[in-house]
């Protein structure tokens, strides 16, 4: 395993509250790293830490090093520039700039000095390819970013960055607004691109971790608990936190206290309705939500999760259903 | 139960009221007006009054094409000199300067907003018509006829004019542009900041871009109140009836022509009807160039979100 970004007694902290605590860890080359923890134990913020986009938030500051090669990206005098140019990023919600998608692509190569028309095409037509939305998009290639769906928007975000060159793809949970199909979409793109990348993906996702990690961190209230080749860490964790944030996240024979089918609802009345019957159960309990409306498969466990209780599982069952597995908290 | 119901009905009917009396107002007063100027226009051409040069109401000779030419005149500089401005510093409160920086700089900005006219006339009468005449002499002979100075200049002139307009303008541009740049999503810049761009390449390539129909809202909304301004122009701008050609020339704009002179000399005949026919005119300048702005607007909107 030859490693790419070394990180060496990272520390991040917002104003008085320290996001990261000595965190010393080496990312492999050309591999799939799945950063993985519960929400809010600082796996954005590493990956923030990376391209220092944790700059543009107000009061934030890292120490420590981190390694990319022999440049130390956290060092101020470095050329931020040169760093960010070398990992592309892909972010938690498609974020495609204000113009056509032409121009969504050839943004960073024109930024980096290629003016060339008849390069720029072939440019753009490269990594819309490698993203697979070339056949999608072609014959629109002028046409608003805004219009396509969120999950072409995704990948043109990633063809964007692929775009400017980098050596690193840095994924921030980035198929949580996607709809399933979207979603495997991209994860399908990223087990391809590791051949030439490396790819460092936040997932809260413990199946999207399995499915794509070669190696795996598991981060927990800001601090490393366990690192290491995916098949160790998933299967056989060492450490007892990572083993109970596993389970935790990953039950197959979850007792269900209520069911409720939510099949024919459309948003937000599947969202009011579950959370509804959330309140009715007690602290602890299990319920278990049936629903057949694509937005509803992202949106009821985000706004569950979001009101401070815990998604179990939401996983499709059949053709149109997916079920939603919820712990109240 | 009853008296609730009927409540419901008489508040919308009433808000429908309101909404209707305020809308249809632009109406009633484009109307009045063209009532009022009726009298010149069954005497005179429209072309004849538009185009002409000449005004001598005594000699029932109403040109208004200088007073026209006066108005665009003055409110153009204003605006070569107050979008670069306020756009500029717009960025820099948004984009640049820091909270402690910002909270001092915005609250200055929206009181300059609220200085009444006749505070930034005088200001401009001591401050900026003796800069004007001190700077004309270098322009004497600039090769360029607009910026020429030629022989003399008093410094009431179409320059001091636009440069008056110009700061009473800039705050709502600024405070506007300041509003939309705050508002263009955090995404946009971790967009571009994440590809390798600069600051100012994120500034200028994605984040005006983003920002661009709410500029244009707020250039509009300058314009509108730089070409109807009526008491600070006429303090410097000369008001003198000729049609300029150079900025260090005198000018008449129309709402100064309308101040200056309503209320008196109305027993020459047709005098009343032709200042009534300018504040119509000047009310079409305004609708004309609204409307022209807005159709920018949902084009620049339609390229940007489809």
């Amino acid at each position: 395993m030859k490693s790419h970004i070394s990180i060496q007694n990272l520390n991040a902290f917002y104003g008085d509250h320290a996001a990261l605590r000595d965190i010393t860890v080496e990312i492999p080359e050309k591999q799939i790293t799945a950063i993985i923890g519960p929400s809010g134990c600082g796996k954005s913020t590493f990956l923030k830490c990376f391209n220092r986009l944790i700059d543009l938030t107000d009061g934030a500051r890292a120490s420590g090093k981190i390694m990319l090669g022999d440049v130390d990206v956290l060092n101020g005098s470095v050329e931020i520039t040169d760093v960010r140019r070398r990992m592309g990023l892909l972010p938690q919600r498609p974020n495609p700039l204000p113009m056509s998608i032409y121009d969504n692509i050839a943004y960073g190569p024109r930024l980096h000095g290629t003016k060339d028309k008849k390069k720029l095409d072939q440019i753009v037509e490269k990594y819309l390819k490698i993203a697979g939305l070339w056949d999608e998009v072609k014959d629109r290639l002028k046409s608003p970013a805004s219009k396509l769906s969120i999950g072409q928007q995704q990948r043109l975000c990633l063809a964007r960055g692929l775009a400017v060159e980098p050596e690193i793809i840095l994924c921030d949970e980035p198929t949580s607004a996607l709809d399933p199909v979207s979603s495997q979409h991209i994860e399908e793109q990223l087990l391809e691109l590791k051949k030439d990348y490396t790819i460092v993906i936040v997932t809260h996702n413990i199946h999207q971790a399995m499915r794509l990690a070669d190696y795996v961190i598991h981060l927990y209230l800001g601090e490393l608990v366990e690192h290491g080749p995916a098949i160790e860490v998933l299967e056989n964790p060492k450490e007892e936190r990572t083993r109970a944030y596993i389970n935790g996240t990953f039950h197959t024979d979850i007792k269900i206290d209520t069911e409720l089918n939510l099949k024919g609802n459309v948003c937000p009345y599947n969202f009011v309705y579950a959370k509804q019957a959330l309140h009715e159960l007690e602290k602890g309990k299990i319920l278990k939500v049936i629903v057949d409306d694509p937005t509803a498969v992202t949106e009821v466990p985000r706004g569950m999760e979001a009101d401070g209780h815990e998604v179990l599982r939401a996983r499709q069952i059949n053709k149109t259903d997916w079920e939603i597995v919820i712990r109240k908290n | 139960m009853n008296i609730r119901k009927l409540k419901d009905a008489f508040a919308g009917r009433l808000t429908l009221a309101a909404a209707i009396f305020s809308s249809v107002l632009v109406f009633i007063v484009a109307f009045t007006l063209y009532l009022r100027s009726e009298p010149i226009l069954e005497v005179k051409s429209l072309g004849d009054l538009l185009l002409g040069i000449t005004w001598m109401p005594s000699q029932s000779e109403f040109g208004f094409y200088p007073f026209i030419l006066g108005t665009v005149y003055v409110t153009a500089l204003a605006m070569v000199f107050a979008i670069p401005l306020s756009i500029l510093s717009a960025v820099y409160l948004a984009e640049y300067a820091n909270e402690r920086l910002r909270s001092i700089i915005l609250p200055l900005v929206d009181l300059l907003a609220g200085i009444p006219p006749v505070v930034y006339g005088l200001f401009g009468v001591l401050a900026i018509v003796p800069l004007v005449a001190g700077i004309a002499p270098l322009f004497k002979n600039s090769g360029i006829s607009l910026l020429n100075s030629g022989s003399y200049s008093t410094g009431y002139s179409i320059l001091a004019g636009g440069i008056v307009l110009a700061i009473m303008v800039f705050p709502i541009i600024i405070s506007i542009s300041y509003e939309v740049f705050k508002a263009v999503p955090f995404e946009v810049r971790e967009a571009s900041l994440s590809l390798g761009a600069t600051r100012w390449q994120t500034i200028k390539h994605a984040v005006i871009r983003a920002a661009l129909p709410g500029i244009a809202a707020a250039v509009i909304l300058g314009f509108s109140r730089a070409i109807g301004e009526t008491m600070a122009v006429l303090m410097v701008v000369g008001n003198v009836v000729k049609i300029p050609s150079s900025i260090f020339d005198a000018a008449y704009p129309l709402p100064a022509l309308i101040a200056n002179n309503y209320g008196e000399m109305m027993s020459i005949p047709l005098y009343d009807s032709a200042l009534l026919l300018a504040a119509l005119i000047l009310m079409l300048i305004i609708l004309l160039s609204t409307l022209g702005a807005r159709l920018i607007l949902v084009r620049i909107e339609r390229r940007m979100h489809g």
